[in-house]
């Protein structure tokens, strides 16, 4: 295959990339957009450190073709949610209740835990539980995790800002 | 970094302070003295000294003449929380907001080598250490600025950054602005210092990476150079080593990728180097090379080698008489355990950065050695190590695996072949195949023998593998005899999470439990009348209380405990409340409970989200961990193939810190809740079935078996 001229939209702009078409969606996040918040940990669909937003549905950005969001999907990364000073519902709960060792999985959780209170605001902690499973925290911050899903969701709005 | 470089010198030049310190307590020696360079030599030549290895072991507090205070250490964030720890600890004791605080960890070229981030030495071993410097540091400006002002230092105060005189009758002064060059703190200054240490104060404040990691902003050494440097990797055999030699190469089917730039045979290896991380792996899929397989056949089994091959390495303990007191028993209990081999499995692979020239070399390393990457980049490049720098970047997870390595020294040799900067991310692949080292698998027959009255009277333990730690300070065992063996099975050793203790006091711990269960005592009494350190005692109680010990639980549960001593005067007690399904074989850890006395808690935040993380991996090694493979190589390509634990899996966790052995000190506590754990969730199960499992880990296929018999 040859590089070819795509456009993106990605955190609410239009960008425009030049790769290969099957370049899977994560490396052009990191390497031709800089937005490194998105993570690599296996390529293959198994870790879940790589989540982005389409159209507002978590997915696997190491296992998406980029050619396959191009052309009006809206892509949100972790960038997207907020920046430091202005951190979202989600953000702060993360930090307020240490859901991190070293942070690697971390983004792609916020990814997944933004998407989940939006479907389910209130959700159980058997829900958070089932929609997390596929993320894999090697430092086991876990509880942390819960605790900080179930805080967001009980402070309302868990909805991401952009 | 040219800031912080810019900074280190202005501290270090005219116009501020370098306070030198030894923080070699963590070790068994103390680090000799040093002869400093004399005041106002020249500053790349101080530099030069502070970061050569004569430094090794030392701490470093900078003030500048801003009154800024920076510290330089060569240990690394690994996520255990000593990046917020020691900030805390810096801006507590000079009364400084965080603005005024900077830290640069892992940097070679500006940080003194103070040993691998390895253990729970860190808060122990570094940042209490801080805590002492820094008052030794306060009481030498006190000093200083008495002279400077010509008062009594009696008449001086520190507040806040500044030094004032109590009667008000001259403008304070700044630190920044009290004296310039280098200085040694003693241990005496620091030991008077500690003699009077104010006590620290946890504000439980929230972690300071915290708003970079919820935000993405977070640099790893994969962020570095993103979109400017190319990426590279190493096709290797999947063999263990050694090393087997390449047999036949054909390289022309990679050369056709797009956006790979060179395929090159290294020695007895395939360098590629390409635009994209894509290009380079379907470069190397594309390499069609054949290797020597190593001599020995494949398939052993792990006990009966171990076994077999066994020699004597040393006597671990032999004291009182041994057989004469297990004649004197009223029982005697004894069994083998088996432990699994396991590996860490960060989510962040193998990951280093390099630019690389014979004048100057720049690498930006996960790791939890910088030094040690740094010597290693020297001996593959053929350079002098002060040509080298390292600059440690925190890992996305190393739990032991990134204390030693090959990512950097391999990423500066693709940057070499190419002439240009390289970034190597390893595969997931290639990280769980190639150069692979694995927590050992440790076999232990423990014989005890008991009074009737529950007492203790023997035991022996023969460990074979493994280091044989982890059983002093438990109980009292009036006669002992503990034996180490080790076997050539050709596996590397790795440190991982949770050290060799696991191994010991799974089985240790089990075994106990079933000694208690012989005589019919309870576990948690048995233990009260055996254990040697009676810090032990409230554990116990605290944990059976918090677990809800005691009551009947319905069939299929059961309740068990673990006990842990490790490090200097760290005590766990650690219970376990588990449902067995006798059909499917599985286990679910419904509730995990923890009391520890482990001192000065620094920061509650950080502590706890460790302790919790430490007792999910007790639960993995317990039920699902595994590393498989054979003689040749590792049978794990992804993590479908080694189990780590997951959402689902996660009991409801409660932790209590009782602090009644010296509380005014922290003593570490990253490690010692894994091993008590897995012995605890090992014990609920028999509680639970009746069933005791003598390997490791309890996977439903192994429960379904044993059950069904
Ligand atoms: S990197 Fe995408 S799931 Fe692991
Ligand atoms: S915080 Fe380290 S992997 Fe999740």
């Amino acid at each position: 295959m040859a590089r070819r001229t795509l456009s993106l939209r990605v955190n609410g702009k239009r960008r425009r990339v030049s790769v290969e078409p099957d370049e899977p969606l994560l490396w052009v996040l990191r390497d031709e957009l800089r937005l490194t918040g998105t993570k690599f940990g296996c390529g293959l669909g198994q870790c879940g450190a790589c989540k982005v937003l389409i159209d507002g549905r978590p997915i696997w950005s190491c296992m998406t073709p980029v050619e396959a969001v191009a052309d009006g999907r809206e892509i949100v990364t972790i960038e997207g949610l907020g920046q430091p000073g202005n951190l979202s519902p989600v953000q702060e709960a993360f930090k307020t209740h240490t859901a991190f060792g070293c942070g690697f999985c971390t983004p792609s959780m916020i990814i997944e835990a933004t998407a989940l209170l939006r479907d389910t605001p209130r959700p159980t902690r058997a829900q958070i539980v089932a929609r997390m499973n596929g993320h894999l925290c090697r430092c086991a911050a876990y509880p942390n995790i819960i605790a900080a899903i179930q805080s967001a969701a009980a402070s309302g709005d868990g909805g991401e800002e952009a | 970094m040219a800031l912080s470089r810019r900074r280190f010198l202005y501290g270090l030049g005219g116009t501020g302070l370098i306070f030198v310190f030894d923080l070699s307590c963590a070790r068994e020696t103390p680090t000799p003295p040093v002869l400093l360079p004399a005041e106002g030599d020249d500053e790349e030549a101080l530099v030069a000294a502070a970061t050569s290895a004569r430094f090794d072991y030392r701490g470093w507090l900078v003030i500048a003449g801003d009154g800024t205070v920076t510290a330089h250490t060569g240990r690394m964030e690994l996520g255990q929380g000593l990046k917020t720890v020691l900030y805390d600890v810096i801006c507590q004791a000079f009364e400084l907001p965080r603005e005024k605080v900077e830290l640069i960890m892992g940097d070679t070229a500006l940080c003194p080598n103070d040993g691998p981030t390895t253990g729970s030495n860190a808060t122990r071993g570094v940042a209490w250490r801080y805590w002492m410097a820094c008052h030794a540091v306060k009481s030498r400006l006190l000093d200083e600025a008495a002279r400077r002002l010509s008062v009594a230092r009696e008449e001086l105060v520190y507040r806040a950054g500044e030094i004032s005189v109590r009667d008000g009758t001259r403008r304070p002064l700044g630190i920044g602005r009290i004296g310039t060059g280098v200085r040694e703190l003693s241990e005496a200054d620091l030991e008077s210092a500690a003699g009077d240490l104010p006590s620290y104060v946890d504000k439980q404040n929230p972690s300071v990476e915290a708003e970079a990691i919820v935000t993405g902003t977070k640099q790893y050494a994969g962020d570095v150079m993103a979109g400017e440097c190319l990426y590279g990797a190493f096709l290797l055999p999947d063999y263990h080593a050694p090393r087997t030699r390449l047999l036949s190469l054909d390289l022309s089917p990679a050369e056709e990728v797009p956006d790979v730039v060179r395929v090159d045979r290294l020695g007895d290896s395939v360098a590629a180097v390409g635009r994209t991380f894509t290009a380079v792996q379907k470069a190397l899929a594309a390499v069609a090379a054949e290797w020597q397989a190593p001599p020995y056949p494949p398939d052993f089994d792990n006990e009966t080698e171990i076994r077999r091959r066994r020699k004597l390495s040393r006597m671990i303990r032999d004291k009182g008489d041994v057989e004469g007191a297990l004649a004197a028993s009223d029982h005697v209990v004894t069994e083998s355990f088996v432990t699994q081999y396991a590996t860490p499995a960060p989510i962040e692979t193998h990951t280093a950065v390099a630019a690389a020239s014979r004048r100057e070399t720049t690498a930006w390393v996960a790791t939890q050695n910088p030094f040690q990457a740094r010597e290693r980049i020297a001996r593959t490049l053929e350079v002098p190590e002060e040509r080298v720098r390292v600059v440690g970047m925190p890992p996305g997870g190393g739990f032991g695996e990134k204390a030693s390595g090959s990512v950097g020294d391999r990423a500066a040799a693709l940057s070499s072949l190419v002439g240009k900067p390289v970034k190597f991310v390893y595969s997931r692949r290639a990280h769980f195949q190639q150069d692979l080292k694995y927590k050992h698998s440790v076999v232990l027959d423990i014989t005890t023998g008991v009074s009737s009255e529950g007492k203790i009277l023997v035991r022996t333990i023969d460990f074979h593998q493994g280091h044989g730690r982890g059983t002093r300070k438990l109980y009292e065992v009036p006669a002992e005899r503990s034996r180490l063996f080790r076997s050539e099975i050709g596996v590397q050793n790795a440190i991982m999470r949770g050290t060799s203790y696991t191994q010991t006091i799974y089985a240790l711990e089990s075994h106990t439990e079933m000694v208690a269960r012989s005589i019919g005592l309870d576990a948690i009494e048995f233990r009260r009348r055996n254990v040697s350190e009676s810090a032990f005692l409230p554990l116990l109680d605290r944990c059976a209380e918090m677990l809800g010990y005691g009551v009947d639980l319905p069939p299929g549960r059961g309740h068990g405990f673990g006990i842990c001593y490790h490090g200097v005067h760290q005590y766990a007690v650690v219970g376990a409340e588990v449902a067995v399904d006798r059909t499917t074989g599985e286990i679910t850890v419904t509730k995990l409970r923890g009391a520890y006395d482990i001192g000065k808690v620094m920061n509650r935040n950080t502590a706890t989200m460790g302790i919790k993380g430490a007792m999910i991996w007790g639960l993995s090694y317990a039920l699902f961990e595994e590393a498989r493979f054979d003689a040749h190589r590792s049978h794990m390509e992804a993590f479908a193939d080694y189990r780590i634990p997951r959402f689902a899996d996660i009991p409801e966790i409660e932790i209590d810190f009782l602090q009644t052995h010296r509380p005014e000190v922290p003593r570490g506590c990253g490690e010692v809740p894994v091993p008590p754990t897995v012995a605890a969730i090992c014990n609920a199960v028999y509680d639970a079935t009746g069933r005791r499992f003598y390997t490791l880990p309890m996977t439903p296929e192994r429960v379904r078996t044993a059950l069904s018999r």
